[in-house]
C-alpha cells in the first residue's frame, strides 16, 4: 500500500486544511453554544409555545413528502424499467427535471395555480359546482404536493437505477413457485428495493426539513422558516440558536440514516448470472394510460410551471423587469456563485487530497468537519454567521465576503463528493513516479494530479456554481443590504405575489440549472 | 539609487496620505448612504427629488428594519451608513438607545415636526404617520361588528382574522400600545386569544393580509391603514374598507406610529445628511414622502391626501411614540410567552 513509503505531510496543505475545517465546523459549534447556554427561561418558553408546532409540522411534512415521492418515485421507476412504449428513453431522462426547479419557483407557481381565483379553483367550480373549495395552496396539503413535485426524482433516479442492476431470476424464481405478478412485486422485488428507496427518501426528508424557498412562500412553519423569522425579526438570537439546534438534530438524524442505509445496502448486491429483465408492451391503450400518466406528473412538476413562467415573462406586466438593473441581479448571481465555486474547490483541493493520499485520524477528520455544511440548512448557517462575524470580525459584517463563506460551508460538501472520487482513480502510482523524479509534493500535486482530476474537479465546479445561483436564504440574510440576486429578486417579488414580475428571473435560474443537471443526472446526482 | 527610490517612496507615501483626508473632504457633501427599512419604491422618489435638487447622490440600501438596526450595531464606527429611515419609531428609538444616532439640533426640523413626533433628544424625527386599523371584507364583516381591538380576541371571531407574524414591527409596536394602556395581564389574554382566533392565518407580509381579505380568505386582518389603499389603486372595487378601532367614548384610540429618520452618529458627512432631513421636513419633502404612501405628513401646515379619513375626525391613542422602543422588549417577551409565531 501506498502509506508504506511514508511520505512527510506537506505542511501547507496541512495548515490549510486545518484552518478550512475549523472555519467551517466553527459556526456549528457556535450554534450548539449559544443554544446550549442559553437561558433555561428561553427553552421552556418555546417548549411551551413553539417547538411542538414545528416538530409536528416539520415531521408531518417530512412524512407527507416521503409517502407522496415513494408513490410517484417508484412508480414512475417501474414503469420505465419495466415497460416498452414509444418515447420511453426520452420520459426516462425527462423525469429528473423537476430537479431543475428550485422549490420557492413551484412554490410560487402553486400559489398562483391553486390560489383562490386562481385556475384549479375556477376549473373545480366549473366541475363540481360554485361553492366547491380547493386546498389552499397555504396548508400542509400545499406544501406537500409541492414538496412531493420537487423532489421525487431522488427515489425515482435511486430506485431506477436499483431496477436496472435487478436480476430478474429472483422474481422468475417467485413466479415459478406459482406467486402472482403482485405477490412478486410485493414480497420479492419491493423487499429488495428497500435500500435503494430508502437511500431516497433520507435524501428526500433532508431537502424537506432544511427547505426554506417553499415553507416560507406556502407560510408553512417549519423549523428553517422559524429560524428565519427569528433572525429578521429580533435583536436576540438567542432564541433562533435554540430553534437551530433542534433543526440541526433533526438534519444529523436522518443524513445517519441516510449513511446507514446506503452501507446496508452492500447486503443487497446482486450475485450470480445478471440478466436484463425483459419490457412488457401494453399495447396501443396501455403505452396511452402510461403517456398520461408519466405526462400529468411531468406536466404538474416541470412542464405547466415552465410554460406559465414563460408566459408571464412575455407578458405585459413583466415588461420593464429585465432593465438595467436585472443585469445587476444576474452579474450579482454569477459574481457571488464564481466565486464561491472557486473557492470551494480551490479549498476542498488539500481537504480531499490529503485525507485520500495521507490518511490519518486527523486529515479525515478535516474533511468529515468540511461536510459539517450537511447539517447546516442555510437559514442555521447563516444565523452562526451573523453571531460569528458581528462578534469576532465586524469589520467584514455586511460585506460579500460572509455570503461566500456561508455558501462555501453549505455546498462544499457537495463539492467534495464529485471531488473524492476524482482523486481516488488517479493511481498514487504515478504521483510516486513524479516524486522519484525530483518534484516536489506541492509540485506533484500541480503537474501530475490536478491535470488528471482536472474533469471531476470541474464538474465540482459547475455543481457548486449552480447552488449557488439557486440559494436563498443564506443569500437573503447575509447579502449586503441593497446587493440582490436572481433568487432574492424571485422571492421577494413572489412574496407579494406580483407573479410576472418574478418570472425573468424564475426563468433564468430554471434554464441555467438545467446544464448541472444533465451532469447530475451523468455523475453523481447525490449532490443535488 | 537605493537611497533615492526609498525617500521617493516615502514621499509618495506622504503625498497620498496628504491628499486622502482632502480627497475625502472634497467628496462630503456629494454621497450619502441611506438605511432603509421602508420599502424603495415609498422613498427612491423622494431621495431622487432631493438628488436633483442639490447635487447630492444618495445611495439607498433597503432591507428590513430590525435587520439594518442589527447590521448598525456590528457595524459600529466602521458603518458606511449616513441616515437611517424606518416606517416604525420603536426601532429608531431603540437604535437610539443604542446609542447610534446622533441628536439633529436643527431649528427648521424641530419647528415643522411637533415635538410627541419626535425624540426627547431629537435623535430622530417622525416624517409621517400611519394607523394600525382593522380591514374588513365587506361581504363577510358589518363595520358595527367590532369596536375595539380587544374583540378581536373573542371566540366568536375565530378563523376570522389575519396577523402579521411576530417579527412584524408594526404588531410590536400595536402591542406596546396594548400593553401601555392595559397592562401585562389583559394583554396577554389577549395575545393568547388573537393567536387562536388567527390560527394559521399569520402572515409575513401585510399585503398578503389585504389581499387575502379583498378574496374573501379570510373576513378581516390587523394592518397599516395604506395598505387598504395600496390594493384599492390595484384592484378599484375590490369588497374591502377599514375600520378605525377605539373610537367609542373613552376609548383607547387608534393606534399610531410614524415612519422616520435619523442622522447616523458615526456619519462622515453631516451637513448633508442635515440637508436631507430638512428637505423630508420641509412641505415638499412632506406631501412628497407621506403620498406617495398614503400616509399623514406630521406637519400640521401640509395637508393629507383627500381620500384619506381627515385628521382631527378620530382619536388618537396617546401613548407617546418615544415609549415605543422602551416597551418594545417587555412587549416581545409577552408576545413570544403567547406563542404568536
Amino acid at each position: 500500500m501506498y502509506q508504506a513509503i511514508r511520505q512527510p505531510l506537506p505542511i501547507s496543505l496541512s495548515l490549510v486544511s486545518l484552518a478550512t475545517a475549523a472555519a467551517i465546523g466553527l459556526p456549528l459549534l457556535l450554534v450548539c453554544f449559544m443554544a446550549l447556554t442559553a437561558d433555561p427561561s428561553v427553552w421552556s418558553r418555546l417548549w411551551n409555545t413553539r417547538i411542538p408546532e414545528l416538530l409536528w409540522n416539520t415531521g408531518t411534512l417530512a412524512l407527507g413528502v416521503s409517502l407522496g415521492t415513494f408513490l410517484l418515485g417508484v412508480s414512475l421507476a417501474r414503469l420505465v424499467t419495466r415497460y416498452e412504449f414509444p418515447g420511453r428513453t426520452v420520459w426516462e431522462w425527462a423525469l429528473v427535471l423537476p430537479l431543475a426547479m428550485p422549490t420557492y419557483v413551484l412554490a410560487y407557481v402553486y400559489t398562483y395555480l391553486l390560489g383562490t381565483g386562481g385556475p384549479v379553483e375556477s376549473i373545480w367550480r366549473w366541475v363540481a359546482g360554485p361553492e366547491a373549495q380547493v386546498f389552499s395552496p397555504h396548508s400542509f396539503a400545499g406544501a406537500t404536493l409541492v414538496m412531493t413535485l420537487d423532489t421525487f426524482p431522488f427515489v425515482y433516479l435511486l430506485t431506477r437505477a436499483a431496477l436496472l442492476n435487478f436480476n430478474v431470476s429472483y422474481e422468475e424464481v417467485a413466479r415459478a413457485c406459482g406467486a402472482s405478478r403482485a405477490d412478486v412485486w410485493l414480497r420479492v422485488t419491493l423487499p429488495l428495493l428497500r435500500p435503494a428507496i430508502v437511500a431516497g427518501l433520507s435524501l428526500v426528508i433532508l431537502y424537506v426539513v432544511s427547505d426554506f424557498g417553499a415553507v416560507s412562500l406556502l407560510r408553512y412553519q417549519t423549523f428553517t422558516y422559524a429560524v428565519y423569522q427569528q433572525v429578521t425579526g429580533r435583536y436576540d438570537q438567542t432564541a433562533g440558536s435554540v430553534l437551530s439546534l433542534l433543526l440541526v438534530l433533526f438534519a444529523l438524524i436522518f443524513l445517519l440514516a441516510e449513511r446507514w442505509f446506503r452501507q446496508r445496502s452492500r447486503f443487497y448486491q446482486t450475485t450470480g448470472r445478471y440478466r436484463v429483465p425483459a419490457r412488457k408492451t401494453g399495447g396501443a391503450f396501455g403505452s396511452l394510460l402510461i403517456t398520461g400518466y408519466l405526462g400529468l406528473v411531468l406536466g404538474a412538476s416541470f412542464g405547466l410551471p415552465v410554460v406559465l413562467l414563460v408566459q408571464w415573462t412575455v407578458s405585459a406586466a413583466a415588461e420593464g423587469t429585465v432593465d438595467p438593473r436585472f443585469v445587476g441581479f444576474i452579474w450579482n448571481s454569477i459574481l457571488l456563485s464564481g466565486l464561491a465555486a472557486s473557492a470551494a474547490v480551490l479549498l476542498g483541493t488539500p481537504l480531499a487530497y490529503l485525507a485520500s493520499r495521507w490518511p490519518s485520524k486527523l486529515t479525515i477528520l478535516c474533511l468529515q468537519a468540511a461536510y459539517a455544511g450537511y447539517v447546516l440548512p442555510g437559514p442555521v448557517g447563516a444565523l452562526a454567521l451573523l453571531v460569528l462575524f458581528s462578534h469576532l470580525a465586524p469589520f467584514w459584517y455586511g460585506t460579500i465576503l460572509v455570503l461566500i463563506f456561508a455558501y462555501i460551508i453549505h455546498f462544499l460538501p457537495a463539492g467534495l463528493q464529485t471531488m473524492e472520487p476524482a482523486l481516488q482513480q488517479v493511481t498514487p502510482n504515478l504521483e510516486e513516479a513524479a516524486r522519484s523524479l525530483g518534484l516536489t509534493t506541492l509540485g506533484t500535486l500541480r503537474r501530475v494530479t490536478l491535470p488528471l482530476v482536472r474533469g471531476g474537479f470541474v464538474a465540482a465546479w459547475v455543481l457548486i456554481f449552480l447552488q449557488c445561483m439557486k440559494e436563498l436564504p443564506a443569500t437573503l440574510l447575509l447579502r449586503p443590504v441593497g446587493f440582490d440576486t436572481l433568487a432574492v429578486r424571485v422571492w421577494l417579488e413572489a412574496s407579494e405575489e406580483y407573479f410576472q414580475l418574478a418570472a425573468p428571473a424564475a426563468l433564468l435560474i430554471v434554464i441555467m440549472t438545467l446544464p448541472a443537471l444533465l451532469l447530475l443526472v451523468s455523475k453523481d446526482w447525490r449532490a443535488a | 539609487m537605493a537611497f533615492r527610490s526609498v525617500w521617493s517612496v516615502f514621499f509618495l507615501a506622504l503625498l497620498i496620505l496628504w491628499t486622502t483626508p482632502v480627497r475625502e473632504a472634497g467628496s462630503a457633501g456629494e454621497r450619502l448612504v441611506v438605511y432603509s427599512g421602508r420599502a424603495e419604491r415609498l422613498i427612491k422618489p423622494v431621495l431622487d427629488s432631493f438628488q436633483a435638487k442639490t447635487g447630492i447622490q444618495v445611495d439607498l440600501l433597503s432591507s428590513g428594519t430590525t435587520e439594518l438596526v442589527n447590521r448598525l450595531q456590528a457595524e459600529g464606527e466602521r458603518t458606511p451608513a449616513d441616515l437611517l429611515i424606518t416606517n416604525d419609531a420603536g426601532s429608531l428609538e431603540r437604535t437610539r438607545e443604542l446609542g447610534l444616532l446622533l441628536p439633529l439640533g436643527i431649528k427648521t426640523v424641530e419647528q415643522a415636526i411637533p415635538p410627541p413626533f419626535r425624540a426627547p433628544d431629537n435623535s430622530w424625527v417622525g416624517l409621517s404617520g400611519r394607523f394600525w386599523v382593522l380591514v374588513y371584507n365587506t361581504t363577510l364583516i358589518k363595520p358595527n361588528e367590532v369596536t375595539s381591538i380587544l374583540d378581536l380576541a373573542e371566540p366568536r371571531w375565530k378563523g376570522k382574522i389575519a396577523i402579521p407574524n411576530a417579527g412584524s414591527e408594526y404588531l410590536q409596536a400595536g402591542i406596546s400600545v396594548i400593553k401601555a394602556v392595559y397592562g401585562d395581564d389583559r394583554t396577554q389574554q389577549y395575545l393568547k386569544g388573537l393567536k387562536a382566533n388567527a390560527g394559521t392565518d399569520v402572515f409575513g407580509k401585510s399585503s398578503q393580509i389585504v389581499d387575502a381579505i379583498a378574496k374573501g380568505q379570510v373576513a378581516m386582518g390587523l394592518v397599516n391603514h395604506y395598505y387598504l389603499y395600496r390594493y384599492l389603486a390595484d384592484h378599484p372595487g375590490a369588497p374591502i374598507a377599514l375600520l378605525m378601532l377605539d373610537q367609542q367614548e373613552g376609548g383607547m384610540g387608534a393606534i399610531m406610529n410614524v415612519a422616520g429618520v435619523g442622522i447616523i452618529k458615526h456619519s462622515r458627512h453631516l451637513d448633508a445628511a442635515k440637508r436631507l432631513v430638512e428637505f423630508l421636513a420641509a412641505q415638499e419633502g412632506q406631501k412628497l414622502f407621506a403620498d406617495l404612501n398614503k400616509e399623514y405628513p406630521l406637519r400640521p401646515d401640509v395637508l393629507a391626501d383627500p381620500s384619506l379619513p381627515k385628521r382631527g375626525t378620530f382619536r388618537v391613542a396617546t401613548v407617546p411614540l418615544a415609549k415605543l422602543g422602551e416597551l418594545r422588549e417587555p412587549t416581545m417577551a409577552l408576545i413570544e410567552q403567547a406563542g404568536l409565531r
